[in-house]
């Protein structure tokens, strides 16, 4: 109870903050002050947040979305690490890469779009890929770097006590370039979820990102928020969800070069 | 050796697309695409749109680190600030920014403001969030020898903590500007009627493949010269700093 009470002391403003504002807005909202069709009042959003759920639109249209993002982040995560890897592993390969990395990074990954569905079945498979990309990227640069920043002398005792080739690789280089993979994997989770989003804007008929502009062209201002808070909430869950789950699973891996 | 095989894999597709081996419809040959570019640079509407979605940037770049600076520093220094805005930090900043455009342009109407504004949201939390980390990740020992020599209030503020969150400041401000053409882009390709993703679009979606490459080499291209530009400058002018971040 004494704990409470202190971390109650301690957090008041920053819990009580959020309270008070829904409070204004709720109030402002029904009393004129806020245009009720731009700033719809906060009880109205849960209402329709509620509607949306008990229907099972937001169900369907959230489970499209986690599974796109669970598509590109895997395609992301597979091809970024290996890439990565071998970037780290072999110049030659490294100073190959990196120019044509340097200047694809950069684009925004929507850009992706049109020249993805030139090469891949246009649809489902066209999406995932284009939300992949920098997520690839980023993971790729990451890993890349993971394994550059190994301690030469490290690598040096392990070659005299005889480690070469796939046990080089296995008991030292990847264990040492594991914080920057995962830091790379949670970066790219992040962006896996903004791009899909992204791209559901501009082209899907399903997924949160899909709700969210068909709620704005017909209108529908409060379904419009209550979308925003549930992709709010998945962002949310995928950031900090990861960051937990790295510090409960792998406690002696450090958290490295958030950006 | 660098550039090999960037130039191998262009001299490649040259070939195909040549050849017929890919459709020259959808895979332009890169001589073409580079023909294209420079042609619509000079005499089309490829400069017009680039001075647009530039023009954006500055926009919105200046809408972001203006209030974000002070505000990242604000927090840093005075707890309660940090208390009161952090909430909203952390539940915004993990969200696409793309998805205050709809927000915005119900509120704003569509056109330039709701499109400036949005690129500016993405470069703004990044340059808060960062500006913060500079402050809350400086030696405090450094804030210890400058209290021991007298410095207290604006003086320390100005001598001590502003010079070692500088660095700091910097990356957001680079990371900020990277992130507002991204969002900028983005959202010319779906709501904007000018600009280079807007460029992407439509000659996507009249399948003018040339046009769209080199619409596609040009954006390439500017996230280019503004990440290795200023990350130059950051070298540059913050000699005696490493840099911080990616």
């Amino acid at each position: 109870m004494k704990a409470v009470g202190r971390w109650l002391a301690e957090h008041w403003i920053t819990i009580g903050s959020p309270i008070v504002l829904l409070y204004v807005w709720e109030w402002a909202s029904a009393s004129g002050l806020l245009r009720a069709a731009f700033f719809p009042r906060p009880s109205t959003i849960v209402d329709h947040l509620r509607d949306l759920a008990v229907d099972g639109t937001l169900w369907g249209h959230a489970a499209t979305t986690l599974v796109r993002i669970g598509w590109s982040f895997s395609l992301a995560a597979i091809l970024g690490v290996a890439i990565g890897l071998a970037m780290g592993l072999w110049r030659r390969l490294r100073e190959g890469l990196d120019p044509v990395f340097a200047v694809i990074y950069p684009i925004p990954s929507v850009l992706f779009l049109p020249l993805v569905s030139f090469l891949v079945p246009p649809g489902e498979i066209a999406l995932v890929v284009t939300a992949s990309v920098t997520s690839f990227f980023l993971i790729a640069f990451t890993t890349t770097h993971g394994v550059r920043q190994i301690d030469r002398l490290v690598v040096e005792a392990a070659r005299h006590y005889g480690a070469t080739g796939w046990r080089l690789f296995a008991a030292v280089l990847l264990p040492g370039a594991l914080p920057f993979i995962f830091t790379g994997l949670r970066l790219g989770l992040g962006f896996a979820l903004i791009v899909v989003v992204a791209v559901e804007i501009v082209s899907a008929s399903r997924g949160l990102g899909a709700l969210l502009w068909l709620s704005w062209q017909v209108l529908k201002v409060e379904d419009m928020y209550a979308t925003f808070f549930v992709i709010a909430l998945l962002g949310a869950l995928l950031s900090y969800g990861l960051a937990a789950l790295r510090a409960r699973l792998l406690p002696w891996v450090p958290d490295v070069g958030d950006r | 050796m660098g550039f090999a095989v960037p130039m191998g894999a262009l001299v490649l597709w040259e070939i195909f697309s040549r050849l017929g081996i890919v459709s020259p419809r959808y895979f332009p040959a890169p001589t073409t695409v580079a023909w294209t570019l420079a042609d619509r640079l000079v005499a089309g509407d490829l400069g017009g749109d680039l001075l647009v979605t530039l023009t954006r940037l500055a926009f919105a770049f200046a809408l972001a680190a203006v209030p974000a600076v002070p505000l990242g520093l604000l927090m840093g220094i005075a707890r309660p600030v940090r208390d009161l805005v952090e909430p909203y930090l952390a539940f915004i900043f993990p969200v696409p920014k793309i998805t205050l455009l709809p927000f915005l342009m119900i509120i704003l109407g569509v056109g330039e403001p709701a499109f400036v504004l949005t690129g500016a949201s993405s470069a703004f939390f990044q340059i808060v969030i960062s500006t913060l980390a500079g402050v809350q990740t400086m030696d405090p020992r450094l804030i210890e020898v400058g209290r021991n020599y007298g410095a207290h209030g604006p003086r320390l503020f100005w001598k001590v903590i502003l010079p070692a969150a500088l660095p700091a400041i910097f990356t957001g401000l680079r990371l900020g500007l990277g992130l507002a053409l991204v969002t900028l882009v983005a959202v010319e390709f779906i709501a904007a009627k000018s600009g280079l993703g807007h460029l992407v679009y439509r000659h996507w979606q009249m399948l003018s493949t040339p046009e769209m490459y080199a619409a596609f080499a040009l954006v390439g291209g500017l996230g280019l010269v503004l990440t290795r530009g200023l990350r130059a400058l950051q070298a540059r002018v913050l000699t005696w700093q490493e840099d911080i971040g990616v």
